[in-house]
């Protein structure tokens, strides 16, 4: 069993050893034999480092909050077993086969300034000319990258959140409303906390997969400040061989965050579920 | 009086919905629309909402010998065979995973949740080296193994499920009837398997086709498989051959989502 386990987990350790081995200049471009922090000090003093770390952070949790409301919506408003609640669902989850690059795709012919959204606002009188569209693609603030992945992975959180709802939240909040309880109340005491507890393991993954990502944001992410995932992959094909080893250091920071992510989640859901005796 | 307020409120909630539902369908359906009207497009430019013409001529290449037919049969060979391979191999892991309890199986499932919650750049670029070392760097099998180390954690987790959740009874009952262990396999244990094997297989299927950052490290630039090709036209400016190759890599990816949803709907593997 053992065996089996650390088959799985082996190739991604050994590129994590590599990963560090090639950030401490022990093997890899420019490599110098000897173990040494200076690279990890150099990349890590970097202003570009830290200012793509923070906005894809911030990109990211825009992204996952966003696309979780909206989950959060649909399963709420169409949970029943009728014609129009099954159509809601079913909606909801037509982006869930899209491949990102094709979400991808998507965000840029719908967002950009000559894309259908400015067309449509041309069309009706809005703006005069694609300049006059609020340029939401390649954008400082990553407003269309955030809206694009969000209505990539709400599909996802909408399919998880209606299967608990349907499954666990509606009985109890059934419950509560038979004792007395406002509809209001039975959702914000009942139904919430058992949504928000199933929903967070699912939450947690779409945001470590959206950082990560890297396809949506090569195709809608601006470039200063990079996109972490863009940094690595800058990085790797740098012209300064003596630099594409920065790609590793770079590469740590996405896998600290995933690491640090399901962390977090494990230790919420150790405050909020505590095992039995 | 007091009736008319929650009827109101229904009313209310009535709308809502229908306005929920309205931009639900602008939202989904619209732009897969987009997608079909771009692949046949001819020129169309801004302002114009629609196009001012309509050919054919991109959706000739999937069926040609050009970059398209070939990254689409790239892409058919390396997610057929990592659905195969993962299956295999992911099949005994999640069984084997299965049989641990306490520490043990948390950390086994942590094991095989690793290779899912890397980024798969980031995993690429650890993965890059020890491809070029072995000479698979840019190959098809280089690639095809890079797919297997997520597509099997995937698989194994999966199957770590099933058979958690696996009626051993009629095991135990054939067992006690003298059959012997490989009997019980194949009488038993594979027939309650045959759904579980055809969601493994759409899962790891649709893990390989939708791959991006493992295939354009590992493959090097010289394995071109549909996401990499649409990813150049989207990047080339050439929208109506990446329309083309987008609604290539959709119709897999649905048929796969409408299976396992088939599949799900009929299981009754599960002990009542």
């Amino acid at each position: 069993m053992l065996l089996a386990a650390a088959s799985l987990a082996a190739p991604v350790l050994a590129g994590i050893v590599y990963s560090v081995a090639a950030s401490v200049g022990l093997v890899g471009a420019g490599a110098t034999g000897h173990a040494s922090m200076a690279r990890v000090a150099y990349v890590l003093s970097e202003r570009v480092s830290w200012a793509s770390l923070l906005w894809t952070l911030g990109v990211s949790a825009v992204a996952t909050t966003l696309a979780t409301a909206g989950a959060v919506v649909v399963a709420v408003m169409f949970r029943d077993n009728t014609t129009m609640h099954r159509t809601g669902r079913l909606l909801a989850s037509l982006p869930l086969p899209i491949p990102h690059v094709v979400a991808g795709a998507l965000g840029l012919w719908s967002l950009s300034q000559s894309g259908m959204l400015a067309r449509v606002a041309f069309a009706l009188g809005v703006i005069a000319q694609p300049a006059d569209m609020p340029a939401l693609v390649y954008d400082h603030f990553g407003a269309g990258l955030a809206l694009t992945l969000a209505w990539k992975e709400m599909a996802f959180l909408g399919v998880v959140a209606t299967a608990l709802l349907v499954t666990r939240g509606s009985a109890a909040e059934e419950a509560a409303r038979t004792l007395g309880a406002s509809a209001r109340v039975a959702f914000r005491r009942v139904t919430w906390p058992l949504l928000w507890r199933g929903l967070a393991p699912a939450v947690v993954a779409v945001f470590v997969f959206v950082t990560g990502n890297y396809e949506v944001a090569a195709l809608l992410a601006p470039s200063n400040p990079p996109a972490l995932a863009l940094l690595v992959a800058e990085r790797a094909a740098d012209a300064d061989l003596s630099r594409r080893g920065d790609a590793y250091v770079a590469s740590l920071l996405l896998l600290g965050i995933a690491v640090a992510a399901v962390a977090v989640h494990e230790w919420a859901r150790a405050r909020w579920e505590p095992l039995a005796p | 009086m007091t009736s008319s307020v929650p009827q109101a409120r229904r009313g209310g909630s009535h709308i809502v919905r229908v306005a929920l539902l309205a931009m639900l369908a602008l939202t989904s359906i619209g732009p897969l629309l987009l997608l079909a009207v771009w692949s046949i497009s001819g020129d169309w430019f801004f302002p114009a909402v629609f196009p001012r013409s309509v050919t054919l001529v991109a959706w000739r290449a999937p069926l040609g010998a050009d970059a398209l037919s070939s990254a689409l049969a790239t892409s058919l060979e390396l997610a057929i065979g990592t659905a195969v391979l993962a299956c295999l191999a992911g099949l005994p892991f999640g069984k084997l995973l299965s049989r641990a309890t306490g520490w043990r199986r948390h950390a086994a499932a942590a094991a095989a949740f690793l290779p899912v919650a890397a980024p798969p750049l980031a995993l690429a670029t650890g993965l890059q080296v020890a491809a070029l070392s072995l000479g698979l760097a840019g190959t098809r099998p280089g690639v095809l193994l890079a797919h297997l180390i997520p597509a099997t954690a995937y698989l194994s987790l999966l199957f770590l499920g099933t058979f958690t959740l696996l009626d051993p009874r009629p095991e135990e009952a054939a067992r006690t009837l003298g059959a012997s262990a490989a009997q019980v396999w194949w009488r038993v244990t594979l027939p309650q398997l045959r759904r579980p094997i055809g969601e493994a297989l759409a899962i790891g299927f649709l893990v390989s086709w939708t791959q991006f950052a493992l295939t354009l490290v590992v493959g090097a630039g010289a394995v071109r498989t549909l996401p990499l090709e649409v990813f150049a036209y989207v990047r080339a400016g050439d929208d109506r051959a990446a329309a083309v190759g987008a609604l290539l890599l959709i119709v897999p990816s649905s048929l796969a989502l409408v299976s396992l949803r088939w599949a799900a709907g009929r299981t009754s593997m599960l002990p009542s």
